[in-house]
């Protein structure tokens, strides 16, 4: 099933008198519980295309269709709700909110959906014994490592059950080890939850745990390939 | 979720909350206080004005009220007291008789007004006998050959009873004020002398005491010295009923002193039964009814009551008898708000300062909140109550100390002593108890929510002007 389809979208950023065509007439689609890596150089349009995904960011010209929602039909709350309920992000910075320890981070977004803590605590307790966070629960972000604080953003990003989950340079931050360990969870997240990762990335280790690699140059899409690896 | 993250926001940047809940409460224990002090002076000045000075409602003849003549008594006295004797709204009235007059001694004289009361029936209506003067007599008590007159120590001075002599209770005095003994003991050569006026007395202690002395305990002296010569005899002249001039000749039973030097200075009283026959008045011949009600509430109603059934007579209520205090019972309420108000206002820039760096600095944490499904209703709410928790933790520890500090000040009093003079003259007294009501802390809560929600406009709307993806790229 299709969860994401991308038809002939254009971004031209007007800034100065220089027109910079950020994503030129990308057409792609995603299917439910791919782990796609989009990749390429500094200033290729990745980042541009995952938000133009995400909905935080309007094409200018193209469709981005969601599950069979056009996004650019969305505005103001109406775009954030959808977002809310269908999205789940990952930052390179990780964007935690620094006030609130990891079980509230990771909560947060189902919070907002309206449900109580009580309705969220088996979905947090879990997700965060499934990233390895079981014990730091009630620790706050300035009291995790960069890799512990991107997990509880996965965390963060999958609580509500989006319909797929957008990571832009997840893996920036952190070192091998932590990066190893990330991505292990994520993978293992995508195929027990069936949900859809789509990573932007130029990390060498990220590829190799993409199940797809779509290339992107200069805003084009000059590859879309998929790999066969052995579970 | 969004209070939790609110309240916690505000204990980010610790010192920069800290700064601005203590600036908010100073500025409320400020404004709590003075409106506590206001309050106090208000209410005492109301109490004053009734239960001293007028009581809840007046009746006189309405010619009375235009030329204070004798003359002019309440046409139907003995129904009115009738009517009033029968209502269940009434707590109490004395009926009094009032003559214009000049009063004389010696060594000096004053106009006031003779005010002739049945005492018993009086003191249910006015509390004046309460603010008799210590150790000058009693409130109609003593025997004297003279019918007796109460008056203020105002008419004392002017009428030059007041002296002063130093005694052994004034050494006594001097001795637990702190004064050095070396400097009481130059005093010897003047004990037991008495001076009929206070310059007298001054030029006096010049030649015992150096001008310092004098600086520092003079006052003291002055008034640890001063005494109200017993049993002084006053003449009052007046105009009888008839038009023709009487006198009589009155014996002093006690000096008073209210918080209102112009009504001091204006009264005095004697027996109706004195004044009566004097001034050639029959015994029902009154000029002022003055009633005292079981509930303020029952005012308004039972005026329009008594005038309606009284046509001819003037009926007015303490806020038309005393209209400075009634106009600060109407508007005084109104005022405190003010007073808050202002000082909320300029607060309020500090708080706006404060909430707009706190945004500035979270403005890429704001453009994820609402990237991850914080609509801008929510992102708003949260800003609004980061700034309602920030203000109302000052304002409601400003409420606290400074209800503390009105309870501590409303049962010890506060002493303007060195500006009595000058309070005085327009009726408040130099000594407040300040007070306020509850309803007024939850006005000022009501009002610090109100500020609170108009600070949080501009840095929410500098939150919200960014969009998602902008403020993600911020550093």
């Amino acid at each position: 099933m299709k969860v994401i389809e991308i038809h002939n979208v254009n971004k031209i950023y007007n800034e100065s008198e220089v027109k910079v065509h950020a994503v030129n007439g990308v057409t792609l689609d995603f299917e439910e519980g791919e782990f796609a890596a989009i990749v390429g150089p500094s200033g290729s349009g990745k980042t541009t295309l995952l938000n133009l995904i995400g909905g935080l960011d309007n094409p200018t010209s193209g469709d981005v269709m969601i599950g069979g929602s056009l996004m650019s039909s969305l505005k103001g709350s109406d775009l954030t709700d959808f977002r809310m309920h269908n999205i789940g992000f990952v930052f390179q910075a990780y964007n935690l909110i620094p006030v609130l320890t990891a079980r509230e981070n990771t909560e947060f977004v189902m919070r907002l959906q309206g449900k109580t803590a009580k309705e969220c605590s088996n979905r947090v307790e879990e997700l965060l014994k499934a990233v390895g966070l079981e014990e730091r629960m009630e620790a706050r972000p300035s009291k995790l490592s960069g890799g512990q604080q991107q997990r509880v953003a996965v965390a963060r990003a999958l609580a509500s059950k989006p319909k797929f989950v957008l990571a832009d340079e997840p893996t920036a931050n952190l070192d091998s080890k932590s990066t190893e360990t990330l991505l292990d969870i994520m993978e293992k997240l995508n195929k027990e939850e069936n949900i859809t990762f789509i990573f932007s990335t130029h990390d060498a280790r990220v590829v190799k745990k993409a199940r797809r690699v779509i290339t992107i140059e200069d805003g084009k899409v000059i590859s879309d390939e998929y790999k066969n690896i052995e579970d | 979720m969004i209070t939790s993250i609110s309240w916690k926001n505000v204990w980010r940047n610790k010192s920069r909350s800290l700064i601005v809940i203590i600036a908010v409460t100073l500025g409320t224990i400020a404004g709590v206080f003075v409106a506590g002090l206001m309050n106090g002076w208000v209410n005492q000045r109301i109490k004053a004005a009734i239960y001293t000075e007028v009581g809840h409602i007046k009746v006189q003849n309405p010619d009375f009220l235009v030329n204070e003549e004798a003359a002019y008594s309440i046409s139907n006295f003995l129904e009115v007291t009738k009517y009033l004797d029968n209502s269940t709204h009434v707590k109490a009235w004395s009926a009094r008789s009032k003559i214009m007059g000049m009063a004389s001694t010696a060594r000096g004289n004053a106009g006031l007004t003779l005010k002739g009361i049945h005492p018993e029936k009086d003191k249910l209506v006015s509390d004046i006998y309460a603010n008799l003067l210590p150790n000058t007599g009693s409130y109609f008590e003593s025997k004297s050959k003279q019918p007796p007159v109460f008056i203020s120590h105002k008419t004392a001075e002017q009428l030059k009873i007041k002296n002063f002599r130093i005694r052994d209770v004034t050494v006594d005095s001097l001795k637990t004020l702190d004064v050095p003994e070396n400097v009481i003991l130059k005093l010897d050569t003047l004990i037991n002398t008495r001076f009929i006026t206070q310059k007298k007395f001054e030029v006096a202690i010049k030649e015992v005491w150096n001008s310092t002395e004098i600086k520092s305990y003079g006052p003291a002296l002055l008034s640890t010295a001063a005494y109200f010569h017993p049993r002084a005899k006053i003449t009052f002249s007046f105009t009888k009923i008839n038009g023709e001039l009487g006198y009589q000749t009155y014996q002093v039973c006690g000096v008073y002193k209210t918080s209102n030097t112009m009504f001091d200075q204006n009264s005095a009283f004697v027996k109706h039964s004195d004044l009566a026959p004097a001034a050639m008045l029959a015994d029902n011949q009154i000029h002022e009814i003055s009633i005292l009600l079981n509930s303020e509430e029952n005012i308004a109603g039972f005026k329009t009551t008594l005038q309606t059934k009284f046509p001819e007579a003037s009926v007015m209520d303490w806020k038309e008898l005393a209209p400075d205090a009634g106009m600060m019972a109407d508007f005084m309420t109104m005022y405190y708000y003010i007073i808050m108000g202002i000082i909320f206002f300029a607060l309020a820039f500090g708080i706006i300062n404060t909430m707009l760096m706190a945004i500035l600095e979270r403005i890429k944490e704001i453009g994820m909140l609402m990237a991850i499904g914080m609509n801008r209703i929510k992102v708003f709410i949260m800003i609004m109550l980061e700034t309602v928790f920030l203000t109302l933790t000052g304002s409601l520890i400003g409420m606290i100390l400074g209800g503390l500090l009105i309870k501590i000040t409303g049962e010890t009093g506060l002493n303007f002593s060195s500006v009595a003079e000058g309070f005085e003259a327009f009726g408040w007294s130099s000594v407040v108890y300040p007070t306020i009501e509850t309803s007024f802390f939850l006005g000022v809560i009501l009002m610090v929510i109100v500020i609170a929600i108009l600070s949080s406009i501009v840095p929410a709307r500098k939150a919200l002007k960014m969009k998602p993806i902008d403020a993600l790229k911020m550093e």
